[in-house]
């Protein structure tokens, strides 16, 4: 064997790197195996309940708004040039990625608590919507400027076709590996957004509690409840994950 | 009287003119070949006249109005591209048609119009496969039949021989003749090739640097090219001997 140093440094680097990255993301299971009993009993708390359900009810409606909202924002920044048009996209694609969630729900809080918002599901909605939702536009948005460039609407057009007929007929159905990718990818960071949800949206037991503030709540003096709610949430966003890669794998999606 | 005209057209990126004062006149029922090296501007020429690319300068007139303002699915224009751009996500029927759903034709008018276009196209028996399923030389037809379907005023057809492969293009440049002179709409083709356009076209405009240097019938341009640059270009013409 060719003792090439190098070589042997990054492969080394990468095992160890990727061996971390497994324990974390598997430790939970481990961890639970020490109070088994205990967790399994936790699944069944009114509390955890209440929070799944609020979750994973919020998650849904904010994939479905992304869904909803995101077509047409994307469709207006693939086709329409304005000045300003990439720190507009920045902002509302890069941004919301990067902005310290727990100051956007402060943010929410002094824009919106006026209308009566804060604290309700709503709030949750909202609060996860700002943070997940660009996921979903930002894969939109590539593929409808991908789209763009094959020259698809310009097509449908001389055939007569008007915007509607444009997106419907043409748009829409060649991107719904995207669509279904930005949904499943909206879903699952909202399932695990904690800190806007819980400035703005606070931790109301089947109102506005979701699993990441009751781990949060719970993880110093209810450990049991705190390892159960990670336990499903850790394994829904494994589930929906692994969803979405084998359906875009499957490439009778498309045509 | 002028089908199609185009009149001291012109467009510019940046610094660069890529179509400079043209002028053009086409014939009703004529298929005006232009023809000219790659990057001369023939395809921003017809993406001017089918209203995707906007125009600097000058006017578009068809069937004597002008259309320069537009929108495309109002100019009644069908368009070929050089890929042909079939919906992938639908079949070959549904993929002609498609303009037909946009004008919303009863089903069984609809399926009239598919069938009768697959013969006209040699494609009978192709109207369940998906575009992936066809070769360069079927698509090419397919895309004609869908741009067809809709009786366009004029046909605009960019490069409609560059995918097909060298061992069927000779029977494809056939087929598209005999469609073209069997449904007598308007054309503008685009070729690189002298001799598809010599094939093709019933008058050659021959496009250098923006502009049309000569506009004639094929054999007008072998009998007398009045530019270096013709006689450049149609060269090979003289060495195969063909004429029109």
């Amino acid at each position: 064997m060719p003792s090439d140093k190098t070589q042997i440094a990054i492969y080394s680097l990468s095992f160890f790197f990727i061996a971390y990255m497994l324990v974390s993301l598997f430790y939970l299971y481990v961890a639970v195996e020490e109070s088994f009993n205990q967790v399994v009993a936790a699944l069944f708390d009114t509390e955890v309940l209440g929070a799944l359900t609020i979750s994973v009810a919020s998650a849904f409606l904010v994939g479905g708004l992304a869904v909803a909202i995101g077509v047409p924002v994307a469709y207006f920044m693939a086709f329409k040039e304005f000045r300003g048009k990439e720190t507009v996209e920045m902002l509302l694609i890069d941004m919301p990625q990067t902005f310290p969630p727990v100051t956007e729900g402060l943010v929410y809080l002094l824009m919106l608590g006026r209308f009566g918002l804060a604290y309700t599901f709503a709030a949750v909605v909202i609060a996860k919507f700002y943070v997940s939702a660009p996921f979903t536009l930002s894969f939109l948005t590539r593929r409808f400027r991908e789209l763009k460039g094959d020259g698809y609407d310009v097509i449908a057009r001389s055939l007569g076709a008007r915007t509607k007929h444009v997106l419907n007929w043409v748009m829409i159905p060649l991107s719904a590996r995207d669509l279904l990718g930005g949904f499943s990818l909206t879903w699952a960071r909202a399932m695990g957004e904690l800190a806007a949800t819980l400035a703005f949206a606070g931790a109301i037991p089947w109102r506005t509690e979701i699993i990441p503030t009751l781990v949060f709540l719970t993880s110093r003096n209810a450990p049991a409840i705190a390892m159960a709610a990670s336990v499903i949430a850790e394994t829904l966003s494994l589930v929906a994950l692994f969803s979405f890669r084998l359906i875009a794998r499957e490439r009778k999606w498309l045509t | 009287m002028a089908y199609l005209k185009v009149e001291g057209l012109a467009k510019r990126y940046g610094d660069t003119k890529i179509i400079d004062s043209l002028t053009l006149s086409v014939n009703p029922q004529e298929t005006m070949v232009v023809m000219g090296p790659s990057g001369c501007g023939k395809t921003t020429l017809l993406l001017m006249i089918l209203g995707a690319i906007k125009a600097d300068q000058g006017e578009i007139t068809i069937n004597n109005r002008v259309v320069n303002n537009l929108p495309i699915e109002e100019r009644e224009i069908g368009y070929v591209p050089q890929d042909f751009g079939l919906f992938p996500h639908l079949t070959v029927s549904e993929n002609i048609g498609f303009g037909l759903r946009v004008r919303t034709y009863p089903e069984a008018e609809k399926n009239r119009i598919i069938h009768a276009l697959l013969e006209t196209v040699d494609l009978k028996d192709m109207g369940e496969r998906k575009p992936r399923q066809l070769s360069g030389g079927q698509k090419q037809r397919v895309a004609l039949a869908r741009a067809l379907a809709v009786n366009p005023s004029l046909l605009l057809l960019d490069e409609p021989l560059s995918s097909v492969d060298e061992a069927t293009k000779e029977h494809v440049r056939r087929g598209l003749k005999d469609t073209l002179t069997q449904t007598k709409v308007t054309t503008v083709c685009v070729v690189h090739d002298p001799e598809d356009a010599f094939m093709l076209g019933d008058r050659i405009a021959v496009m250098h640097n923006g502009r049309i240097i000569q506009c004639d019938t094929p054999k007008q341009l072998l009998d007398a090219p009045n530019d270096s640059v013709v006689r450049k270009l149609i060269a090979s013409m003289y060495v195969l001997g063909r004429d029109s």
